[in-house]
């Protein structure tokens, strides 16, 4: 998986899936899933997203719905990656099996050393995330499964070809 | 060999191919359930990859997001999502018959020791007759649908033994709003809930598919209940024999955590906007005005919960400033619900009956909630802005207390007579 390089924006713990993707933002047309991003928690975020932007939090991050309009609504956004201190389990199956990283910090205190606004660069395949001062901070490799879903590029792509 | 918890025995039983590098395995399900509103994200990756259903018998869709449906674009969602339930002959198909949770515990495919998977992350609820079913997104859904398999790592288990006798007036949504008070939201995470009741008096199945339910707001994978003669009535009941085979743990069972709930004294509890582990008991809340009650969603509207609010609305009325919004799981639930005579005594009283869907709980139907409401509801998240409004407020209480909160108008720390009132 390729490296990816922008700003954080930083959330605290148990961001549910009603708050990344509102209700009211359901649908197929890939418009209006884009633009439901964070839409309750702060109107003006999703309007200053720019692609490869990094999305960090605390503990139970996406824990709620299983509908993957939330996943839709981050890849649309061109969100780079979910790094957080642990992940709710079906958020994080539904980003992986959509080729979307995330990761966990391998020290949970390293979520401190991390504000929204700060350059980042994150290396999936490595585990590790640069800041732009030239710190280092280690996350946790995924398991050879995920990094297996990943070179596939998303589950589907492990289906049997019919 | 050390001993095997619940979905120990399940998982395995289910076990095609094990990575040996890691904890992953890939394993069968016994069904897969889905609604309009996530089966409708998969139908496009569907037809492009030409996928074929591996087994269509073993499929359960329901329609219960949009039934019927509230605007034009959720129409047109509902009616792509029929179309493709038709196309692929799905002999399960229920059009307009109830939430999907509830229609999948009233049919066979739910069996005792059965590994289901659903697009809905409320399907842990099956645990409450026995079932290790969980959910899953569209796209996990997909590679169900194709091959009858998923992968999935053999969870850790934390037991919850609940003793002592649950007094009349409390609820499972009593019960596990109490659990949610211990372990937060996320201290059940990738874990399996295996609840022993060894209660005096038995939680009856209704109050056991709600604390199986709100299993997933603990972060669980799955929240099971142990087979015993309260499973087996209702299997004899619904399906005339018993089809399954029973699982129950070892004795020596190794769980990561046990926990012992006392239900003896459990009075009422309630969860405060925005989590449903904000959780303090009734008696210690200030009182809150309220404009609207929910009694719905998977995670009540069942017969007995109807019946606790026709019993605390008999001969009285709902608050004039308070809309008290009534939705029955399923249609099944509602027919009985008007058999019993309980409809009337609700409209009597001044509530609305809906029909059986997911209404206003994930904000989707008649009963969301403006930017001035506070509500008290029965459903299973107080997630901001989850019911509408990003400012509006949501309460989590059993379903007596949010009826006696509408006839009240106030969700109060006396609702239930504390003082010298009965």
């Amino acid at each position: 998986m390729n490296p990816i390089s922008g700003r954080v924006w930083l959330f605290g713990d148990d961001l549910n899936t009603d708050v990344i993707h509102p209700p009211a933002f359901y649908s197929l047309d890939p418009d209006k899933v884009r633009r439901g991003l964070f839409h309750g928690y702060d109107p003006e975020l999703q309007p200053n997203l720019e692609p490869g932007d990094v999305v960090v939090a605390g503990r139970n991050f996406g824990c709620g719905s299983s509908r993957e309009t939330s996943i839709r609504a981050l890849k649309l956004n061109h969100i780079g990656a979910v790094i957080a201190v642990d992940f709710a389990r079906i958020f994080f199956r539904n980003a992986t099996n959509n080729g979307l990283p995330c990761l966990t910090f391998d020290d949970p205190a390293d979520l401190e050393r991390l504000t929204t606004g700060q350059r980042v660069s994150v290396d999936p395949d490595r585990a590790r995330l640069r800041t732009g001062d030239g710190t280092t901070i280690a996350l946790t490799p995924p398991g050879e499964f995920v990094r297996q879903i990943w070179a596939a590029g998303g589950l589907l792509e492990l289906l049997p070809k019919s | 060999m050390s001993g095997r918890t619940l979905s120990d025995k399940v998982i395995d039983a289910h076990t095609v191919d094990e990575h040996d590098t890691n904890l992953f395995r890939r394993v069968t399900v016994d069904a897969v359930l889905g609604h309009d509103a996530t089966t409708a994200l998969l139908i496009d990756d569907f037809e492009r990859r030409g996928v074929s259903i591996w087994d269509r018998s073993r499929v359960l869709l329901a329609n219960d997001h949009f039934s019927p449906p509230a605007t034009a674009e959720r129409a047109d969602i509902s009616n792509r999502f029929l179309a493709f339930a038709r196309e692929q002959d799905i002999p399960n198909l229920m059009l307009d018959r109830g939430i999907c949770h509830q229609l999948l515990v009233e049919h066979r495919l739910c069996q005792a020791g059965g590994l289901i998977v659903g697009a809905d992350s409320h399907t842990v609820m099956a645990g409450g007759i026995g079932a290790c079913a969980t959910g899953m997104g569209a796209t996990d859904i997909l590679f169900t649908l194709a091959t009858g398999t998923t992968w999935l790592r053999r969870p850790e288990t934390i037991a919850v033994r609940l003793h002592g006798e649950l007094p009349a007036q409390s609820a499972g949504r009593d019960v596990v709003l109490a659990l949610l008070a211990v372990l937060g939201e996320s201290g059940a995470q990738y874990r399996s809930l295996e609840f022993h009741d060894e209660s005096t008096t038995r939680l009856g199945q209704d109050d056991r598919f709600a604390i199986a339910n709100m299993a997933v707001e603990i972060g669980a994978k799955f929240g099971v209940f142990v087979p015993d003669e309260v499973t087996e009535d209702y299997y004899l009941q619904r399906d005339g024999e018993f089809l399954g085979t029973p699982v129950r743990p070892d004795a020596d069972a190794v769980y990561e955590r046990v926990i012992d709930l006392d239900l003896s004294g459990l009075d009422a509890r309630v969860a405060k906007p925005w989590s449903p582990a904000n959780v303090v008991p009734l008696r210690e809340l200030e009182p809150v005005r309220i404009t609207s009650a929910f009694l719905g969603s998977c995670a009540s509207g069942r017969l007995s919960d109807i019946a606790a609010v026709a019993e605390e609305l008999a001969d009285r009325k709902v608050h004039p400033e308070v809309r008290f919004v009534v939705i029955p799981a399923s249609v099944a639930v509602f027919q009985q619900a008007l058999r019993a005579g309980y409809v009337e005594t609700l409209t009597e009283a001044g509530a609305i009956v809906n029909h059986s869907s997911c209404g206003a709980c994930g904000g989707i139907d008649k009963g969301v909630l403006g930017a001035q409401d506070v509500c008290v509801s029965s459903s299973n998240r107080n997630f901001r802005g989850r019911m509408g409004h990003w400012q509006s407020r949501t309460y989590l209480a059993s379903p007596r207390t949010v009826a006696r909160a509408a006839i009240r108008g106030v969700l109060a720390p006396d609702l239930y007579g504390t003082r010298e009132d009965s």
